[in-house]
Order: C-alpha cells, then structure tokens, then sequence
C-alpha cells in the first residue's frame, strides 16, 4: 500500500524527535552542571542560589528531573533565558519567521540555480564549462560562509554601498505602506540569502549533476531521442524530471549544513533569527536558550526531511504503488 | 521496384578504433533481415546508426539511404542533419530495445509516451481521435487499453516489451528495428513477441531488422541473416541457405552451438577465444586466432563476396561443400 | 600504496593541491618561528593598510596580520587532522561491528549513526562546545565525537558487501575466526575507503574549526584563522574596509579545503573501481 511507506516515514520522523528531546536532557544535566554556571552569577548567596536550583527544579532526582523535562518540553515550556528573563519558547517563536525566510529564499534560490548549473554541467560533460562549474562549486563549498557573507559586506555594503550591512530593517523607521515595508525587509535580506545561497549552490549542483549524468545514460533517453523529440526537448521534459527525483532526497540529508549556516551568517548580518539568538546565547552562556535552540534546529531538520520524503512520495509514481 | 533501404560502407569509429568496419546492407520493403553475431560485433552499433542516434565520441560514415513507399525522393540519412533526422525517426523508422523496463520515462504514463510519439509526427485532430488510435494500438499488440494508463513499472515484462512494439509502430514507419527484443523473457514470452513480430510484419507490410545473438531466434522470424564479426559482416544470405550450407566457419561454430532437439544432450561447447576489441590491430581476417581451418592465406583481408546466389561470405575458401575436422579451434596458421 | 602515489603525482591537480597542503602543513610547524613579528603583539598601528613593515597590514590591536596568518596555520591543520583521525577510528570501528555482526548491534549501531546524520551538526558541536571549556582539545574531540556517522554508513555499507562474497563464507567453513577473518579479508579491503573518505574528512573538519572559532568557541589562547575572521568583524573590520585583515584568513582556509577536498575527490575515484577487485594480505 502506497501510503503506508509515508507512514513509515512519520513514525521514523516521530522516534528520531523523541530520540533527540531525550538526548538534549541528558546532554545538559549529565555533562555539564548547571549549578556550576549558576554558581558563577555575581553576587550570589547560597540562599539564591538554592532558590534558582527550584525554580529550574534541579534539587529533584535525576528521574523526577526527566518526567518535569519531558512534560515541559512537550508543552512547549522551554525553560527562561538566562539572559532576558524570558521565556525561551517566545524568543524562538519571534525568531523563527526571520529564520524561515532566510533559509527559505537562500534554499529555493540556490535549488533553481544550482539544477540548471548542474543540469548545464551534465550536458555538457568534460568540456571547459563543465569544468569551470566544478571548480567554481569546490570554491563555495570551500569557503566558509560567513567569510563570503563578510565579503559580500566589504563590497556590496561598504565599497559600494547598495545594501545594507546588516539588521532585517532600516531601524527606527517609519514606513508609509506594508509594501515600503516589505521592501525594506527584502532591501536587507539580499546579502544574506546571497550567502545562504552560495553555501547550498555548490551541493545541489554536485548532486543534480551526478543525478543527471546517470538519467542520461538510460535507454528511455535514446528512445525519446529515437522518437524525433529534439534534444533540448529530451532534456527538459525527460530527463531532468528523472534526475530531480534523487536530488530531492540527497539534497534532504543537507539540511543540516543548512541550520549551520543560519546560525553564521545570521550572526554576520545580525538578522533577528534562530541563529542570532543562538550566538547570542554561546556568548552568555544561557544554556536554556542553547538547548531550546538545538532542539528547535533539530526538529526543523527533522521536518524538513519528512517534507522532503513527502515531496519524494507525490513526485515518484513508482513509490506510490508500491 | 528500388530497395526499401541501402546501406553503403558504414563505418563507424571511436576516435581511432573501428567499432563498425565497412557494412552494406540491403533491405526490400516488407522484407526481414536478421542481424546476428556476439555481443560486442557491432550489431546494435550498426542499427543506432541507421537512426543517427550514435552517443557523443562515435562518428559514422557512409551512405544510408531509405525510401519509403509512398515517398518521391529518398531520404539520404547520412547527410541529414540532427534537425532533419527529427522528421525521419519514427516516422519512417522506428526502434524497439531490450530490456524494456528502463526504455520507458518512469515517470510517464504509458500512453501519454504513445502521445507524445504520435503528436511529434502528426497533425492530430481531437483527443478523441488519438486515444482512440493509442487504444488500437494497444489492443493490437494485445494490451487491454486500460493497461495504457499505467506507469512502466506496473506492468510485467512481457507487457512492456509490447507497449515498446505499440510504440514504435505508432506513426506507421516501414521499418521497424528491434535490438534483443527477447533477451529479457522467458521462453514463453519470447515465442509470442516473436509471433506478435511476425504478424504484424504481414498485416502491416513492415520491414523489420531483427537483431539478436541468438540464432535461433532469427530462424524463426527472418527472411536473410547476416551475420557479424568484428565490425563486419562475414556471411549473409537467406535463412535456408546459412542453416542449410553455411559458408563460414564462424557461422557454423555459431550454428553448433544452438542445441538441436533429439541431438546430444550435453553442453555445446562455446568457442574459444574472444572477439578482437575495436583497438586491437588484426592481420587479415579477424576471425583467423579463433578459426580451425585458418591457413596462411587467411593473412590477407578476405573480401565479402558471392559465393552462390545471394549467398555472400568473407572467407578466403568459401564456397564450402562440406566442413572438413578443423585443428580445434584457435590458433590455426602463423600467429 | 603504490596507487597512491600514482594519484598524487598523477594530474597537475595533484600536484598543486599537495604542495599547497605542504605549504600549510610547513606553515604549521614554523609558522611561529618563521613569522616576522610576535602574533599577539600589540602596536599602535591599528588597522593600518599593507606597508613595507606590515605586507598584509595590521589587526585592531596593532599585530601583524601576516604574523597571524602564518601561526594560524597550525590550529587549522592540527585540529583537521586530529579530528578526522578520530572520527575515522569511531566510523570504522561502529560501521565494521555494525556490518560484520548484524543483528542487534547493527539496529543500534545503525539507529544511532542515522541519529548522528540527521542531526544538524553545527548546532550539536556548539552545544557539546559550550558545555565544556573552549580549548583545543575540546575542539578535536567535538568534531571527532561528531563527524563520523559519514564514515560509519560507507564502512558498514562495504563489510556488508564483503561478507557476503565467497571468501568469507569459505574462511568461515574452514573454522576461522571472527578476528581472522576481519583482519585478513575484511579490513585490507576496506582501508583504502576509509582513507579516502578521511581526507575529506579533514576538509569537513577544518571548516568546522574554523567555524566554531568564528563564534567564540575556539582556544582562546591560540590564533586561528576562524578567531581572525572574528576580531576582524567584531572590531569593525568591514565597515573600516579593511580588506587586508579580512582577506587573508579567509583565503587560507579556503585554499586548504580546496586543496584536500579535490585530492579526497580524487582518492575516492580511485578507489571506488577498485572496490570491485578483493585482496587479502
């Protein structure tokens, strides 16, 4: 049954959630102390001291501990920031749009120019614009990129200023309309997503590439070229139908590399997401929003996998029925 | 009344190396021409050049003609260009694979590729009209219509096999060329395709060039075999004058290796030895190491020639009457 | 490895790729001994243009850029290598108990290398990071600690391979031992893939160093390349343009990664036709 392979798929996505939301636990009260980072507060008598060790209820069993973790965590009650007295869920739940758009744009940018480069490459096997793609993809995944994001600054910003250095508005602005509104927005996320951009293209161009040099080597090519169809045409309506389907889930098993890149480039433009407020947090030391954002950059990569399976499941006829 | 198709020292190399070493071939109109040999001769070599459709780094030569019945001027293949093959493929010839599980899109539906074939040719008037035609298609190779609207993976292997026959008779061409069609079946599947082949063959009056390495396989269905070795043809003629009086020893090694009903029971043995590969330099006839009877003369380039009526062979010592105890096979004469 | 050699001075790809990696391996050694000026040291030309004295200028502090670029060398290259020495030695080990044994380990061993795969890793080495004290050493062990699952599924994928072939069916039936059999007919043909698969490892491994120095996390009494890129941004590098700081550290690393991805790229060509042909030592 067609449908039980997408259930499959939920219940893998479920058990590797739990798996994480227990490791995260065990992470922070097992390895680390949080009384030791406790204890460094300024100024702290034992009494205070005691008091926080309740209000983050770490004076019960390491069992009772886990149960108070577990329940929290479920309903979303991800502890107080250390820093902003915060709750940690509202934080993220602010942060994760910006995140969402960034990562958003820089991943659908980079999919359509990375398959066309990768499909421009497969076509065109062994001939210098095949090589000149692959050295330019090994030079983005070479360079770090928040040095690239960084450059991007130096030259688009500073040399010549066209866009903002950073932030996700002009700040203190008043805007006439929500579309000078948005444009603003969007004036602010072209550095950034070019960045997030450049660190995906390189991969999902290696990935398309392979995928195509594959499809192409199939009969159904020579026979769709035997019929008369042109070979822009084999191309396009046959073959890269055929080789997006392994980019979808190799491309998938980046996603990792993806929250990564959010978390450096969000710090070098100081955009208002999940990887600013995680950087944040390295800085402070405030372990409930580090571990509330691992868990959220976690489950995102998670979902995203899933959704990508899902993606898989209505684009491949031949997993539909099996 | 002209030959259907001609074809005049074809060749085809990779870079240096001679894949397809100067074939001629001649097909009349509803004729059935077998073509068979190893694997590696340059059997299917041969057929996608008919067609232009050789990967990058082939290059062919030679000239290629076809016409069709119906048609004032031939089609001179050899100097079309990739554009101008876009009007001939499939409408004049068509192709059909082996191993038709990956000559399918996957993730097409069967009858949206019969479409696509049949809308590339023709100016087709309603969708009526071509579901209709896609339908006799279909009933003709013997699939129920419905089956049409599968994808390739749902169906069985025989299925397939006569989807890719539908599909290449879909715009009527007059000669059909079918690589290994039966390799990939079991002996029952095999007897119908080829049965399915041979009626259509009548009905329809097609030309079809049959290509397999297994001889029996040709018997069965064709009017003339040539045989390959090597890039070139070695022996062709009718089916009854090569399995009657073959006229050279490759093809009657080739011969001895079919198993006969009510004859020995026990394994022909394979011949000895391998084919040359394309970039192997051989002196003289390329069958000489692997050959019993190879004699010195056998150093010199043997031509194809008519050793009776329309019987041709490439050995020095054709017409063979009779086939004397060779030396074993291999290595016969000077090195 | 004869074959390795023939790759190495094979291509002209080859051949710059190791001299640039020699480059920076030398740099590593001496590049503190070498450098013209102490990498700490401070000086009153602050953010100063390359001059004569300065060829790549100087930092917020007054130090030489170039000084920092040279010592810089050696984290990179020490944390690299460390690191994916490690992580090969866990991938190998979890992919061989995983593949050889099967049953139970392998559910494990499998569950948890899909775990360690799904998990964005950056995320996971800053935590891991931050629990502890940032130092070099704890460096090399989040990286190790979290690189290898890669390394784990190509071996896991090899062995299972391997076990099924005759040779091993055969070892079996004539009594030899587990150990044996993994010594003599499993690991000879699964090293030349683990070592390919390392040497891109190290480019993974550079990358990360640099990326957790980059925020914070590096050994704070070390110069890399990635705290270079950090002080450079946070004093205001880029909106005082100076390219001459920002540049270099960048351009380093990138070069080293480049350098070892296309020999790891070419290693792994390499060995994946000969996966094809069985050797037993």
């Amino acid at each position: 049954m067609s449908a039980r392979w997408l259930i499959g798929k939920l219940g893998v996505m479920a058990a590797t959630l739990l798996f994480v939301i227990v490791f995260n636990f065990f992470l922070f009260r097992v390895m680390g102390d949080p009384t030791a980072q406790l204890a460094r507060l300024p100024q702290a008598t034992p009494e205070e001291i005691d008091k926080l060790k309740a209000d983050y209820g770490l004076d019960k069993s390491l069992g009772g501990q886990f149960v108070d973790y577990m329940g929290d965590t479920l309903t979303l009650d991800l502890g107080i920031s250390q820093r902003s007295r915060e709750p940690v869920w509202d934080e993220i739940k602010d942060a994760i749009p910006w995140t969402l758009l960034l990562v958003g744009t820089g991943t659908l940018i980079a999919t359509i120019i990375g398959s066309w480069m990768g499909v421009a490459a497969a076509t065109r096997r062994g001939t210098r614009t095949d090589d000149g793609l692959l050295g330019f993809s090994l030079f983005t995944y070479a360079a770090p990129e928040y040095w690239l994001g960084i450059l991007l600054i130096l030259v688009f910003a500073v040399w010549i200023p066209i866009f903002p250095a950073g932030l996700q508005m002009s700040p203190g602005v008043e805007f006439s309309s929500w579309w000078a509104e948005v444009t603003d927005v969007l004036d602010h996320l072209i550095l950034p997503a070019t960045a997030m951009t450049l660190l995906l293209l390189g991969q999902y161009f290696l990935i398309m590439r392979s995928s195509m040099v594959d499809v192409l080597t199939e009969d159904f090519v020579v026979v769709k070229r035997a019929t008369g169809l042109p070979w822009h045409r084999v191309v396009r309506s046959h073959a890269v139908p055929n080789a997006l389907l392994p980019l979808v889930t190799i491309a998938a098993i980046q996603f990792g590399l993806v929250a990564g890149g959010a978390i450096t480039i969000e710090t070098i433009f100081s955009w208002p997401g999940l990887g600013e407020l995680n950087f944040a947090a390295i800085n402070d030391k405030d372990f409930p929003v580090l571990q509330g954002t691992f868990l959220v950059f976690s489950a995102g990569v998670i979902l995203a996998n899933f959704l990508a399976d899902c993606l898989y499941f209505y684009l491949d006829p031949r997993v539909q029925s099996r | 009344m002209s030959a259907l198709l001609e074809v005049g020292d074809l060749r085809v190399t990779h870079g240096e190396n001679p894949i397809v070493d100067g074939v001629d071939l001649t097909l009349n109109q509803g004729e059935a021409l077998g073509l068979a040999g190893e694997s590696g001769c340059g059997k299917t070599t041969t057929a996608l050049s008919l067609m232009k459709l050789l990967p990058d780094g082939l290059s062919q030569s030679g000239k290629i003609t076809l016409r069709p019945q119906g048609l004032e001027e031939p089609i001179n293949i050899d100097r079309r260009t990739e554009r101008g093959m876009g009007l001939v493929r499939w409408r004049h010839i068509s192709l059909v694979f082996q191993g038709a599980m990956n000559s399918l899109d996957p993730v097409q539906r069967v009858d949206a590729q019969i479409d696509e074939a049949i809308r590339l040719h023709e100016r087709v008037g309603s969708s009526k009209e071509v579901r209709a035609r896609i339908d006799e298609l279909l009933e003709t190779v013997g699939i129920t219509p419905a089956l049409g609207h599968r994808y390739a993976h749902q169906l069985s292997g025989g299925q397939r096999q006569r989807v890719m026959i539908a599909l290449a008779l879909a715009c009527r061409p007059s000669l059909v060329i079918a690589d290994e069609p039966t390799t990939a079946l079991d002996v029952v599947m095999q007897a119908q395709v080829l049965q399915l082949l041979e009626q259509l063959r009548e009905r329809l009056g097609l030309a079809l060039i049959l290509i397999s390495h297994d001889l029996g396989v040709l018997a069965e269905t064709c009017d003339r075999i040539a045989v390959m070795y090597a890039g070139r043809i070695v022996e062709s003629g009718s089916v009854e004058a090569i399995f009657g009086s073959p006229q050279h020893p490759y093809t009657k090694r080739l011969l001895e290796t079919l198993p006969v009903i009510g004859g020995s029971r026990g394994l022909s043995a394979p011949i000895a030895g391998a084919p040359p590969d394309p970039g192997e330099s051989v002196e003289g006839c390329r069958f000489r190491p692997r050959c019993p009877y190879a004699k010195d003369e056998c150093l010199k380039d043997p031509p194809l020639r008519e050793v009776a009526p329309a019987h041709a062979s490439a050995c020095h010592f054709a017409p063979w009457s009779e086939w004397p105890a060779g030396n074993g096979d291999g290595g016969g004469g000077a090195p | 490895m004869s074959g390795a050699r023939e790759i190495l001075l094979g291509s002209w790809r080859a051949r710059i790729s190791l001299g640039v990696i020699g480059l920076f391996v030398f740099l590593a050694i001496f590049g503190t001994l070498l450098a013209p000026y102490d990498p700490d040291a401070s000086s009153l030309d602050l953010l100063e243009p390359p001059t004569w004295s300065h060829p790549l200028g100087t930092t917020e502090n007054g130090a030489d850029v170039l000084s920092q670029v040279m010592a810089g060398a050696r984290v990179s290259i020490l944390v690299g290598f460390a690191a994916a020495i490690i992580s090969a030695v866990i991938g190998s080990v979890v992919g061989l108990a995983s593949g050889y044994f099967g049953g139970w380990t392998d559910r494990i061993l499998d569950s948890l290398e899909n775990w360690f795969l799904v998990i964005p890793t950056l995320p996971l080495m800053i935590v891991l990071a931050r629990i502890w004290n940032p130092s070099l050493l704890v460096l090399i062990a989040v990286i190790g600690l979290t690189s290898w699952a890669g390394t784990g599924r190509i071996v896991r994928a090899q062995v299972l391979t391997l076990r099924e072939r005759a040779f091993v069916e055969r070892a079996r039936a004539l009594g030899a031992r587990d150990r044996y059999i993994i010594k003599t007919h499993i690991l000879p043909n699964t090293l030349p893939l683990i070592f390919a698969n390392t040497v891109l490892i190290v480019a993974v491994a550079i990358l990360s160093e640099a990326a957790l120095s980059f925020l914070g996390l590096g050994d704070p009494t070390r110069i890399s390349w990635g705290t270079m890129i950090e002080n450079a941004f946070d004093s205001g590098a880029p909106s005082e343009g100076a390219w001459w700081y920002l540049i270099p550290p960048g351009l380093c690393i990138t070069l080293l990664v480049l350098a070892i991805a296309t020999l790891g790229y070419l290693f792994e060509e390499y060995v994946n036709p000969r996966l094809q042909e069985v050797t037993t030592i």
